[in-house]
């Protein structure tokens, strides 16, 4: 674009210069991206041929880190109806400017949910058998069926709140003309007879859209859920943890897009509304907090054999690390983060906190196996008693991360997309924790089973994510993720 | 119409595994390899379950052989998304390689671990013995003895081949299959004569008897899914 023009659009329309301008920095993302898919792609042709031999996949693990990918994407895509109910149906005002950015990240989820299905499925070339004979008595279809309506409410929801800006974009970007008016489906009109009508159906399809969240999450918890067949699922508590969860890491999950575009992306967010999103997360967490606090309690003190080696499994098993992680890295440090306790609190505080902490178990004689001393034997475990490991695992987890990033020199919103991005990795490794450890364990008595995702496995699972990346960065350039005028002058 | 079951007496077995033997011979079931073994992919219709019970000196093993228990409610059939697993008229529960997409669900929903899946192309030694013996499904896919393709689940089938051939001699004789018309081949090796199996709807026959036997019990049964495998307690 020559320069004149660009300065008449930099005048008319600040807004949309992201669209054209881009650093170098944007291209190498995108050549990355495009690098990680083509791996991924190429791995994935190999498991297309020699089949899912190339994972690590097993008996009895037959599910593995597509399917814990597919339920954390399935959450991650709560993120866009909720911030769209909270505008659209309650009429949060300051929340409609992001419902866009919302509702591509839930698109996108989705897409992704689906593609790691497809990625699991051991002959992908019947994946049409999934349409010519669905039987509805199977939870999967169920999931098929609540993905596809979420989708194209999702893509609605999308569709009404961008029209209007690709209008602007038609306009203001000659040389798109025709991009444009197609992603418009030709629907061009902006009189204000026609937005006013927009702003009805989006409201609309907000309030259907609840209840078709609360069904997508519940079904893909009765995934497993409603199964007998492993120690640990079988809980009616699961669909609504699923609710909470996946509420809690989509709404992470808008900050984490928000904060990312802001940054990155030169996209004007107001710092006012990751403010206000931060506030809805540390309430939020909580309670997720509570859901996970209630189903272990059930399970540890009925202490039936079955599930209480799952969570035995889980908690001081193989899986420790990654349910530690979730419940420090993933709920409480996010929270204090967000909080943002001053600095000297946390030093005279937290310290003889973590301390008295790691004392308990050592106090009261339990049994509880030390973390060093079981992952890394040689390096410090043997040398120091418990205690000790707990205070320094605590130290080093909790209190110095926010001496660090709880002070003045980080910006507040990067600490809040900081948290953010915590809870969303803390809810992945909850996912994992959902479907690996349960099947390890049988009701019949099998040797254990173990699970140990390969290489092309995990290339795979990248490839997956950068496509997701790359449409949200390419997506970027296409139309201005954030309202420049809220709510369409209404 | 017979209600086909099994009757294992673990007192008699010797867990001599004759019965694996002789089910992968007769269901062309495909071997894994040191390698595919160690990483969990062995596929092994009819599998021997060892226990270890009690501390040193009290010790007990307990050996349990394991076929598919063909549920009379299988939690397999209920979750299949595309009808690929499903419960026969003669009660039999069914696997078509042909409709299945490979998702494991039912892999998952089994309780018993009766299922096993095609990781990759399914492997065979180069002097093995395929069986030739073909069965079609309700949807007219391949079932069975069938070589499968990878990305499949396969399990035991109550050796329904077997079955068909059994019923076309009763057909000939212009009678309803009965009792005693086949067993499987798992029965048909058991060294012990541990294994035996019938209609068990039928009060003349051995299963039935056997069934009703004091010792008996099945596996999981709190489940509710009503196995068709009835195992008789060491006694």
């Amino acid at each position: 674009m020559d320069s004149v023009a660009a300065r008449a659009l930099e005048r008319e329309h600040p807004d949309l210069v992201p669209l054209i301008r881009t650093g170098w920095g944007y291209y190498g993302t995108v050549a990355g991206l495009l690098a990680l898919i083509v791996l991924g792609g190429y791995t994935y042709i190999r498991q297309w041929i020699e089949g899912l031999a190339i994972t690590g996949m097993n008996v009895p693990v037959s599910w593995g880190l597509y399917i814990v990918n597919f339920v954390f994407f399935v959450g991650l895509s709560a993120g866009g109806i909720l911030v769209a109910a909270l505008a659209h149906a309650v009429g949060v005002e300051r929340l409609k400017p992001i419902g866009r950015v919302a509702e591509l990240g839930a698109i996108s989820c989705l897409i992704l949910a689906a593609i790691f299905v497809f990625l699991d499925l051991g002959r992908p070339d019947r994946w049409y058998h999934l349409l010519l004979y669905a039987r509805f008595q199977s939870p999967l279809i169920w999931d098929f069926a609540i993905v596809a309506i979420y989708l194209a409410i999702a893509m609605a929801l999308g569709y009404f709140s961008t029209r209007a800006d690709l209008v602007r974009c038609m306009e203001a970007l000659p040389r798109r003309r025709a991009l444009y008016r197609l992603l418009c489906l030709g629907y061009v009109d902006v009189s204000p007879p026609a937005l006013a009508r927009d702003r009805r159906t989006l409201k609309v399809l907000a309030v259907a859209s609840i209840p078709a969240a609360v069904l997508l999450h519940s079904i893909t918890a009765w995934l497993f859920g409603l199964l007998k067949a492993h120690p640990g699922w079988h809980s009616a508590l699961l669909a609504p943890l699923f609710i909470v969860s996946a509420s809690v890491s989509g709404l992470a999950m808008v900050i984490v897009a928000l904060v990312v575009a802001r940054r990155f992306l030169r996209v004007a967010v107001q710092d006012d509304v990751i403010h206000d999103l931060g506030r809805v997360l540390v309430l939020a967490i909580p309670v997720l907090g509570y859901f996970l606090f209630a189903e272990m309690l059930t399970v540890l003190y009925a202490g039936e054999p079955a599930p209480l080696s799952v969570f035995q499994e889980m908690m001081f098993g193989r899986y420790a690390p990654i349910f530690w992680f979730n419940l420090m890295l993933g709920l409480l440090l996010p929270i204090l983060l967000l909080w943002r306790p001053p600095r000297w609190a946390v030093a005279t505080v937290g310290i003889p906190a973590v301390l008295l902490l790691s004392l308990v178990p050592y106090q009261l004689q339990l049994a509880i196996p030390t973390p060093l001393g079981r992952f890394f034997p040689y390096v410090l475990g043997i040398f120091l008693p418990a205690w000790m490991e707990y205070t320094l695992i605590g130290l080093l987890t909790i209190v110095l991360p926010l001496l660090l990033l709880a002070g003045p020199r980080l910006r507040t919103v990067d600490r809040i997309g900081c948290a953010a991005g915590l809870v969303v990795l803390g809810v992945l490794a909850e996912r994992a924790n959902i479907v690996l450890p349960p099947l390890l364990k049988t009701l019949l008595p099998y040797p254990a089973g173990s699970y140990t995702p390969t290489t092309p496995e995990l290339l795979i699972v990248l490839g997956a994510y950068s496509i997701g990346g790359l449409a949200f960065v390419l997506l970027a350039k296409l139309f201005p993720l954030v309202e420049a005028h809220p709510a369409a002058e209404g | 119409m017979p209600r086909w079951g099994m009757v294992i007496d673990l007192d008699k077995c010797t867990a001599c595994q004759a019965c694996t033997v002789a089910c992968k011979v007769e269901n062309n079931e495909p071997i894994a390899g040191p390698d595919g073994s160690r990483r969990g992919r062995d596929i092994v219709w009819m599998q021997l379950l060892s226990v270890v019970e009690g501390e040193y000196p009290k010790l007990r093993a307990r050996f349990i052989p394991r076929p598919c228990m063909h549920c009379d409610q299988p939690p397999c059939v209920q979750v299949c998304p595309v009808g690929a697993t499903y419960k026969r008229p003669d009660g039999l529960v069914a696997q078509d390689y042909d409709r299945c997409i490979g998702c494991r669900y039912c892999m998952v929903a089994c309780p018993y671990g009766a299922r096993a899946f095609n990781w990759g192309t399914p492997q065979f030694q180069a002097t093995a013995y395929l069986n030739p013996d073909r069965i079609t499904s309700r949807n007219g896919g391949r079932e069975g003895p069938a070589v499968r393709s990878a990305g499949v689940v396969e399990k035991c089938t109550f050796c329904a081949h077997r079955l068909e051939r059994a019923r076309a001699r009763a057909k000939a004789e212009a009678r309803e299959v009965q009792d005693g018309d086949y067993v499987t081949a798992c029965a048909q090796t058991c060294t012990g004569g541990a294994i035996r199996f019938g209609d068990l709807d039928d009060p003349k026959s051995e299963v039935h008897h056997l069934s009703r036997d004091k010792r008996a019990f099945r596996l999981l049964e709190e489940l509710g899914t009503h196995p068709r495998v009835i195992y008789l307690a060491e006694g």
